[in-house]
């Protein structure tokens, strides 16, 4: 019982912590891309602000049960994947509280990751809207894009360090140096997946406003689009912690974390920010040349080594 | 917590208040000329984005319908359904002085004259056309009426449905709506 | 009398009364067929236990059947699968015609599997892959559409197989005069190194017909699609597995006790055959406008990693083909199910006409989105654990080829999220159309069998021991040892471990939470609009406007994929035909028919004769 009650608070207090940041990046982002483009930008807690107001909308609409869950599944995956990921270094960050980090590996993370969009993508699909599915069918095809270097990366790093497990991985960083400069190719490929895994432009064409309105989210307001909102920033978080825990041998203290989570995130937010859009093909193209590329010379050398 | 004590009740208003008044999602329904005041808004002259203005795509996600100019009565029956799909609570804002009495449009024989004998508006803002500034400055006073909860015109909807709804038939004539979603 | 000839007789008595109770009422056929096949299961749960062999003679010609550990598994999936789908059977297949037919080879057809898999000796394993093979192609001519083409595909391809196996049950006969298998597998290493090439391969070529390996996959597709679907999930789901029992045997039993052991060249080449077919096969299937060919390519390319898994050969990767296998037969037995049961209610499995049956069949789109999930393998499902098992048992292979293969099948098992989405869209999702108004839920009989397969998947996410245990015992039959397993973990060789339990826990508890979360708030004010009622500009889209985006769905990574998908592998089988053809064309060119021509052969043949016998002759 104490277990449960630990485990449950574990998941509270990482899910806050993960609302809490990635909700202050998301604003950040847009702060950065306003001053990109000469503007000043909304203030950095805007997206507290939106969230809280959608969840304070009085009505809301759903074309049926998928929708209505679909956000659920969201949330499940974001949460899931926070919990089976180191937050900090040396076991947990708060020592009252656990984390699920020794019950998982990265194969599973690889796949937890995709059980959010698939389960929001059914969701989006019973709204009926045409150009919510258009958007989900750009969305899963570039899915497909990305995720080869993600995955060749991955590889690469787990066959060089002999562990899939992602303690693992923190545990031979420690002794070795950073995966980063120890791994650099499988890192110069993770760079230019996660360009993809972010959706930023130039790899937001499943999202564009003006062109599918919107496209998935199309039909989801008030507390559907909330709970997608706060999933979203969970999901940025729990992504960036997940990297950084791979390549930089994560983080002791929750200064260091914001830092390296920040410098992360700021590779497709800034080559976002000044960059135009691909077309869904161009970009599976984009992803599977030069990142598969890289991606291939990693495995090599990891193999090699 | 009881939710019904007076002094809860007042900071409870208060949070919502602060909320919806800094984060207002805008639809525009760009329909004549105003909708060209709408990008100077958005981009780095007059930036709205740093009051928590943001445009969307869809009604369902929008909290303000702008309606940004003269509406024909074809337009106004889109009008209508775009104002009918978006969520509680909602707020109009209704550009130029044709939504307020037809302005240059005012003896045509297939455009609405005062938007408000239709849909509920919670603002006008005046002009031929009203400049970003004056954009600006209306969405400004929405927010004030916002927090002060003054800014309730989907339940004067609700309340006033059959008067809405014998002004809108009047004009359209092939009324062929789906009910009011609630 | 033998438990295990019991279920034979069975189901061969089942078969034939099947045929003749037709007569009296055709639903009464598939009542019986349904009957002999749940009788059989009950026996085989029953009364036979994982030891049993009985000998049959006739004449001076001996037959052996036995159980093992190993067969117990296959045998555990027949009977229990195929007793559900009978159950299914019945109310899917009534009201169509030749119903004595069908059921006849429907019941016939499980009866040879159940015979491959009791099978001792290779005689017998032949006997009944070769009932096998006829009952399958009779069904598959059943419908009638293009009987033509795709039986004789079928047949031709069976036939090339059955052939190659026949060959080398030969060949094996002359060399240790025995058709036992046990006798095989011990005289495996001590033959040449060309002999044993030759009888692997042959019997590879055997297995891998039935399993659709490329490049001898041709056949599946439209066989798979055109067969009723109460059978097709027979036939993607346990009929193809036969090849697999038999690849596992040669793979683990008689190859790797060879002399050339652990680097078997073709153990590799059937390796990365499995992954491209994966690969190229999910591409097809992403591209497919019909539910049912969907799901025939999706069986091809699942079949894929099940064949990779079995050719890497560790004990992991093993373990993962032999769980992906029987979890395959579930979760496309549910799939084909429900699309049959799709079809059945509304008339079509057209991807891009049919849409939002979900709020007409709930419980068919229940059972079909657990196997989705479990076939896209996404945890917690039974789906995961078998490719989790895949990857990182190629992730620790000591092999490198095999990192570069686990792209591939990675690569294969991301683009299956995209037909598997495009399955649950097209048939369940979307907009609502008058046109499917008429549409109802399933009856019981079709419905009770796939929600059952899908607790079962669940049930298998939450402790895939359960699975584990016989698959073990099986692996430890065929040769490994200590094959370690956990009740609801899962482990690597290097250690690394996925608790089960605590992924399923905190899968289900977050999904729980947030589901009561987003329901009870604001309750009250939450409206349920239909699927016309959506953000389209302002305007009122009419009752029979559809707005579905289902044409094309995939079209960009159409156009992404497009330099792989120019040449398919029919396209070089024509080539190889027409080579042939004018091959036999300059045959003919010979053989002119005329005497004069033949004459001149015999005068050119005794010059050459003068001129060279001297020195052939000497």
């Amino acid at each position: 019982m104490e277990d449960i009650l630990k485990l449950l608070g574990g998941a509270a207090a990482t899910m806050l912590l993960a609302f809490v940041v990635g909700a202050t990046y998301g604003g950040l982002v847009r702060k950065i891309i306003a001053r990109t483009q000469n503007r000043v930008g909304p203030p950095w807690y805007q997206n507290f602000v939106d969230i809280s107001k959608l969840y304070m909308k009085d009505t809301a609409v759903h074309h049926g049960v998928m929708q209505h869950i679909g956000p659920a599944f969201a949330i499940t995956a974001s949460v899931t994947v926070l919990m089976f990921v180191p937050v900090l270094r040396e076991g947990g960050w708060f020592p009252w509280f656990e984390n699920l980090n020794f019950k998982g590996d990265i194969i599973f993370l690889i796949y937890m990751m995709v059980f959010g969009s698939l389960g929001m993508a059914l969701g989006i699909g019973q709204t009926g809207n045409p150009n919510a599915s258009i958007g989900v069918s750009r969305g899963l095809s570039m899915m497909v894009g990305y995720e080869i270097p993600f995955v060749l990366s991955l590889v690469s790093v787990m066959v060089q360090t002999h562990t899939t497990s992602i303690t693992g991985l923190m545990e031979w960083q420690t002794q070795n140096g950073w995966l980063m400069f120890e791994a650099p190719f499988a890192f110069i490929t993770m760079l230019l997946a996660i360009l993809g895994m972010f959706h930023y432009a130039p790899f937001d064409i499943a999202h564009a406003p003006s062109e599918i309105a919107s496209g998935p989210p199309s039909e989801f307001g008030g507390k559907y689009l909330a709970m997608m909102m706060t999933s979203g920033s969970i999901f940025a978080f729990a992504k960036l912690v997940f990297l950084v825990d791979v390549f930089m041998n994560g983080a002791s203290n929750l200064v260091m974390l914001v830092v390296k989570t920040l410098l992360l995130y700021m590779v497709p937010v800034l080559y976002g920010a000044v960059s135009p859009r691909y077309r869904t093909e161009q970009a599976i193209r984009y992803l599977w040349g030069w990142p598969v590329f890289f991606g291939i010379i990693a495995l090599i050398y990891s193999i090699y080594i | 917590m009881d939710t019904n004590d007076k002094g809860v009740r007042k900071i409870v208003d208060m949070i919502t208040g602060f909320a919806r008044s800094n984060s207002l999602f805008m639809l525009a329904y760009g329909t004549g000329c105003g909708d060209i005041e709408i990008p100077p808004a958005m981009t780095s002259r007059y930036d709205w984005e740093r009051f928590g203005y943001r445009k969307m795509a869809t009604p369902r996600q929008a909290d303000v319908l702008l309606i940004s100019g003269y509406l024909a009565t074809k337009t106004l029956k889109r009008v209508i359904r775009s104002y009918e799909q978006m969520q509680e609570p909602k707020y109009v804002v209704a550009f130029g002085s044709c939504t307020i009495n037809g302005g240059m449009y005012w003896d045509s024989y297939n455009t609405i004259k005062m938007l408000d004998h239709y849909i509920p508006v919670d603002v006008y803002i005046n002009g031929c056309m009203p400049r970003p500034e004056a954009v600006m400055s209306g969405l400004f006073d929405l927010q004030e009426q916002i927090k002060k909860g003054e800014a309730n015109g989907a339940q004067k909807y609700r309340e006033n449905l059959e008067w809405y709804r014998g002004n809108q038939k009047k004009v359209i004539k092939n009324w062929v709506m789906p009910e009011y979603n609630w | 009398m033998n438990s295990l000839l019991l279920i034979i007789l069975i189901l061969l008595g089942g078969a034939i009364l099947a045929y003749l109770a037709k007569r009296i009422t055709p639903m009464l056929s598939s009542i019986v067929s349904f009957l002999a096949i749940s009788s059989a299961a009950v026996v085989f749960f029953t009364m036979t236990s994982s030891t049993d062999v009985v000998t049959v003679s006739v004449r001076n010609f001996t037959l052996q059947f036995g159980l093992n550990a190993y067969s117990w598994v296959f045998a555990a999936m027949v009977m229990g699968i195929s007793a559900l789908v009978s159950l299914y059977n019945i109310a899917y297949m009534s009201g169509k015609d030749r119903l004595g037919y069908f059921n006849l080879n429907f019941t016939l057809a499980i009866m040879s599997m159940m015979g491959i898999v009791f099978a001792n000796d290779w005689i017998s394993f032949f006997i009944f892959w070769e009932i096998m093979t006829w009952s399958s192609f009779l069904i598959v001519v059943y419908n009638g559409i293009d009987e033509g083409k795709i039986g004789t595909k079928y047949m031709i391809f069976s036939a090339v197989g059955g052939y190659a196996m026949l060959m080398a049950i030969v060949i094996t006969n002359s060399q240790i005069d025995s058709f036992l298998i046990a006798d095989l597998i011990n005289a495996y290493p001590t033959f040449g190194h060309g002999m044993q090439a030759m009888i692997g391969i042959l019997f590879l070529i055997g297995f891998s017909v039935k399993a659709a390996v490329m490049p001898l996959h041709v056949w599946a597709p439209r066989a798979y699609s055109d067969s009723p679907m109460s059978f097709t999930a027979i036939f993607s789901g346990l009929l193809s597995k036969m090849g697999i029992f038999g690849m596992a045997i040669m793979f683990i039993s008689v190859f790797s006790k060879a002399s050339i052991g652990d680097t078997f060249i073709y153990s590799q080449v059937i390796a990365w055959l499995g992954g491209v077919t994966a690969v190229m096969a999910t591409f097809y299937a992403v591209i497919q406008k019909d539910a049912k060919r969907l799901l025939a390519y999706s069986s091809i390319a699942q079949l894929g990693y099940i064949v990779t898994g079995l050719a890497i050969g560790t004990k992991l990767s093993v373990m993962s083909a032999l769980f992906l296998a029987v979890i395959h037969a579930l979760y496309k037995g549910i799939l084909f199910m429900a699309v049959g049961a799709v079809e059945r209610q509304a008339g079509s499995t057209n991807l891009e006409q049919l849409g939002a049956l979900i709020r007409k069949m709930p419980w068919t789109f229940f059972s079909a989105l657990i196997a989705a999930i479990a076939l896209a393998g996404i945890p917690p499902l039974g789906g995961f654990v078998g490719k989790w098992m895949l990857y990182e048992s190629m992730i620790t292979s000591t092999n490198p080829s095999h990192l570069f293969l686990v792209i591939l099948i990675f690569l294969s098992s991301t683009a299956a999220f995209l037909y598997v989405y495009r399955l649950l869209f097209g048939l369940f999702l979307g907009q609502e159309e008058p046109e499917w108004d008429h549409v109802k839920e399933a009856p019981a009989p079709m419905v009770i069998p796939m929600v059952l397969m899908a607790l079962t998947l669940i049930l298998l996410g939450y402790a895939p021991g359960l699975l584990f245990e016989p698959i073990a015992n099986g692996m430890e039959f065929l040769g490994f040892e200590n094959v370690g397993w956990q009740m609801s973990s899962l482990s690597n060789i290097w250690g690394d471990t996925v608790d089960m339990q605590y992924v399923w826990g905190s899968v289900v508890t977050l999904f729980v939470l947030g589901a009561i979360f987003i329901t009870i708030k604001n309750r009250k004010s939450t409206r349920y609009v239909t699927t016309k009622d959506i953000h389209t500009s302002g305007e009122i889209p009419e009752a029979h406007e559809n707005l579905t985006y289902a044409v094309d769905f995939y079209k960009p990574f159409e156009r992404a994929i497009e330099p792989v998908m120019r040449k398919t592998m029919d396209f070089y089988y024509n080539h190889f035909g027409n080579g042939l053809e004018s091959l036999f064309g300059f045959v003919r060119k010979i053989y002119t028919g005329n005497g004069q021509t033949y004459a001149m052969y015999v005068v050119i043949f005794l010059v050459i004769l003068l001129l060279i016998g001297e020195q052939i002759f000497k």
